[in-house]
């Protein structure tokens, strides 16, 4: 490790890890600069998305909703492809695509509405009205694959928003596509 | 071995290689920073306070340790950073796995939680390491060898 072997312990903390410490100090201005810069720059203190979906439902809950009523009051049903492709093609009520939109904007279910859950409240605003007039026609949730959990997250949140039928596709996307079913681009 | 590990091509394309991956996750996770602390909070291994500091830092000094690599300046310091780094990931994924939790890597921006990808993150972060040693090893002895060379004169008589 010494003499003339390319590896020095003594370098390697006196040079190398001092220059390390300065770069990453750098970089760390950088980025909490460009951070002031962004439309909405991300908070210190990090909220999990959790915390951060609930509080987005409940700005969506109408005020004067009944407490008991917020709370969903069913469990949500989950639906296997051939069951969520007989929805989709009799056109049974609404699909909703809960992944982030670009990948919605690249491929979805024919006749699928965008409600992200990682931009739920904007989404909602955007849908509302073709969300509110149909809150007692079923409404089937579909995400990227069965581990997303925003398909379920979205699902619960359109039941505490008064959503009385609401179905979840598990194996979303992935199993759709992988089933050579229709698809749909915007 | 040891003579295909020496081959300046062989460290040119070690370095474009993993220059263009660290540029290219740390724009990524740039663009993209909430997503990226998401990921970060399934390791479960930082404190709440330091989840969105280390989103919005790891990024830019993904991407300057990147271009500095591939540029070719300061290659000792700089393959020593994307060492550690890639350590530091390996660590991260290897306890999360160890644990049984089902992690986000966020290597290239937020994405869904697996074990599958993780296993797949962690092989890749080894490729990188091995990389990455040789890099920084073979910017040491270089810099050794400079030193040496200063030392003794050598390099005046070169002149």
């Amino acid at each position: 490790m010494g003499g003339n072997s390319s590896f020095s312990w003594g370098e390697m903390l006196g040079h190398d890890l001092p220059a390390f410490g300065l770069l990453t100090t750098i970089a760390l201005g950088l980025g909490l600069l460009l951070n002031q810069f962004r439309d909405a720059p991300l908070p210190l203190l990090y909220q999990s998305k959790q915390v951060r979906f609930e509080q987005e439902v409940a700005r969506l809950v109408p005020l004067e909703t009944p407490r008991h009523s917020v709370v969903a009051s069913s469990a949500v049903r989950e639906v296997g492809l051939e069951e969520f492709r007989e929805f989709v093609s009799g056109r049974r009520g609404l699909v909703l695509d809960a992944r982030p939109e670009i990948f919605h904007r690249l491929g979805h279910v024919p006749g699928a509405l965008s409600l992200p859950r990682d931009d739920f409240e904007k989404a909602y605003a955007r849908q509302r009205s073709k969300l509110e007039g149909n809150k007692d026609l079923p409404v089937a949730v579909s995400c990227s694959d069965a581990h997303c959990e925003d398909g379920r997250m979205v699902a619960e949140a359109l039941q505490r928003l008064g959503f009385r039928h609401v179905l979840l596709f598990k194996g979303g996307w992935a199993e759709w596509t992988r089933a050579g079913l229709p698809e749909e681009r915007s | 071995m040891r003579r295909w590990i020496e081959n300046r091509w062989v460290h040119l394309v070690f370095r474009l290689g993993v220059g263009a991956v660290f540029l290219w996750s740390g724009f990524v996770k740039l663009r993209a920073p909430l997503p990226f602390a998401d990921s970060i909070a399934t390791f479960n291994i930082l404190p709440m306070v330091w989840v969105n500091v280390m989103a919005l830092g790891l990024p830019p000094l993904e991407i300057l340790l990147g271009f500095l690599l591939v540029v070719g300046f300061k290659r000792r310091e700089v393959a020593f950073g994307i060492v550690v780094l890639t350590t530091i990931f390996l660590l991260a994924l290897g306890q999360a796995l160890a644990r049984g939790l089902k992690v986000d890597c966020g290597c290239f921006g937020g994405g869904t939680p697996s074990v599958a990808k993780a296993w797949g993150a962690l092989v890749r972060d080894l490729l990188l390491l091995f990389c990455a040693v040789v890099l920084y090893l073979k910017a040491a002895n270089t810099d050794r060898e400079l030193k040496a060379a200063r030392g003794s004169g050598a390099l005046r008589i070169l002149h």
